[in-house]
């Protein structure tokens, strides 16, 4: 069966006067699955955000480490505090793992139903009761197919409008009639929940009345990327090396001047290179036929590891310098591959020049750390 | 009329010793001289150290300064 992936999105809202939300969304992806895990702490601010934390934090781990899914939920259930005055546990618990074939389990411990859309409609997510360690949840398993979006969604987002510009709150029903009604074909996951957050910020008229939180999830083909940068170390190997790159799926980055000539000369495709500098910090792309993007090597790739940290920046249009887009390329891939060639380029060890030209290896490193603290799958492959 | 070629390296090291000025200097060369000269950049020309680098009718020159740029592209226009 094909892999598909879990794209995560989420959002959230701090209860009116609080600076830390009460609620806490972790997202742990291992090599079979995608696990995102959502906890409301009681109350609000410091201490619901302290709970939450520890809930959430404690289900990631334990789920990350493979301990399966029914033993986190009973160690989870067994020691949740309850609260003496209200009876109720001190937050809520939402887990919702996707395997890499699209099986969806889903555990519910308080909180709001999960919602499942398939094409046009609204669902909620198939769940059924079950006692665990004393505390009744729900649970759920469903194979989702390409395009599925599961959203979670905290309490708040639930009430949102109460006693003010909707009686009742929004509901879950409302949610799901608004979901219903906008056209989601195309929407990213993190898209979905930013329209949630601001409908409920809307009915709250900007001051929440409860820490909010939406984490969506979208089922689709995973998107890859591979970036050659640096030429191999050995000569000999720089044909089979071209070969396996050109074999590799989706899009093709080549990062750097030398590792482009021989692309070009190996492909026998020519490398025609822009003499526009929309960024004069930032050297011309190049075009070569089959490649997606030519680009200047370690000044771009730094740069691009800059635009990654400061994504809101992306979203200009106007930026099309290089590293803008090499950014933008790597930000919309799930599965990063990086070809990188050891040899040095002995004029790079020049004293004047920044010092991160002479560490490329180590601009790699960080590249690959930033990409990954992004929840994407990196692999890097040395010649 | 045979146009002169004029190839400019804007690599890391040209890149970052001027590649960008003498890009310049030849958008602001005047019309009748600018028509004449093929401008095209190129990513590498073998010379990093000594950079920027220019390839004018094939050859390699290094360590190109503007006013350098501009003498040699009229020497090659008008001689």
């Amino acid at each position: 069966m094909d892999q598909l992936h879990a794209e995560v999105g989420v959002a959230q809202l701090s209860k009116s006067g609080e600076e830390l939300c009460g609620d806490m969304v972790e997202v742990v992806r291992t090599p079979q699955s995608t696990i995102v895990v959502l906890s409301d702490g009681l109350g609000s601010g410091v201490k619901a955000n302290i709970l939450a934390t520890l809930t959430t934090k404690i289900a990631a781990s334990m789920l990350q480490r493979g301990i399966p899914l029914e033993e986190v939920v009973s160690t989870i259930a067994e020691t949740l505090p309850v609260c003496k005055e209200r009876k109720i546990a001190y937050s809520t618990l939402h887990i919702i793992k996707i395997s890499n074939q699209g099986l969806a389990t889903i555990v519910e411990f308080d909180c709001p139903a999960s919602l499942l859309i398939r094409g046009d409609q609204v669902l909620p997510f198939p769940c059924q009761e079950k006692i665990v360690s004393g505390k009744t949840i729900r649970e759920g398993r469903l194979l989702l197919q390409k395009d599925d979006v599961i959203v979670a969604v905290t309490d708040g987002v639930i009430h949102a409008g109460i006693g003010g510009l909707l009686r009742l709150g929004w509901g879950w029903e409302g949610i799901a009639a608004y979901l219903t009604a906008e056209n989601l074909v195309g929407v990213s996951a993190e898209q979905i929940c930013r329209l949630l957050i601001h409908c409920a910020e809307g009915y709250y008229i900007g001051k929440p009345g409860d820490d909010s939180s939406v984490a969506a999830i979208k089922i689709r083909q995973p998107r890859y990327l591979t970036l050659f940068t640096g030429p191999p170390t050995e000569r000999d190997s720089d044909e089979k090396i071209v070969k396996r790159f050109l074999a590799q799926p989706g899009k093709k980055v080549v990062a750097g001047g030398t590792t482009a000539n021989i692309v070009s000369r190996i492909t026998g495709n020519p490398l025609a290179v822009d003499l526009d500098y929309p960024d004069p910090d930032i050297p011309p792309i190049g075009h070569i036929e089959g490649i997606d993007l030519v680009t200047e090597g370690v000044l771009t790739l730094n740069a691009a590891i800059d635009r990654l940290n400061r994504k809101d920046s992306l979203s200009h249009v106007k930026l099309q310098d290089g590293a803008t887009l090499l950014a933008r390329m790597l930000l919309e891939s799930d599965t990063v591959t990086i070809f990188a060639g050891g040899a040095v380029n002995p004029a790079h060890q020049n004293p004047h020049f920044p010092s991160q030209l002479n560490i490329k290896l180590q601009v790699i490193g960080k590249l690959q750390a930033t990409l990954t603290a992004m929840g994407k799958t990196v692999v890097l492959e040395q010649f | 009329m045979n146009k002169l070629i004029v190839e400019i390296c804007i690599g890391t090291s040209c890149h970052l010793l001027g590649a960008q000025d003498l890009i310049e200097t030849i958008q602001e060369l005047p019309e009748a001289e600018r028509a004449r000269v093929e401008f095209q950049g190129v990513t590498c020309l073998k010379s990093c150290g000594k950079g920027p680098n220019v390839r004018i009718n094939g050859v390699t020159i290094p360590s190109v300064t503007p006013q350098q740029l501009i003498d040699i592209i009229r020497d090659n226009l008008f001689k």
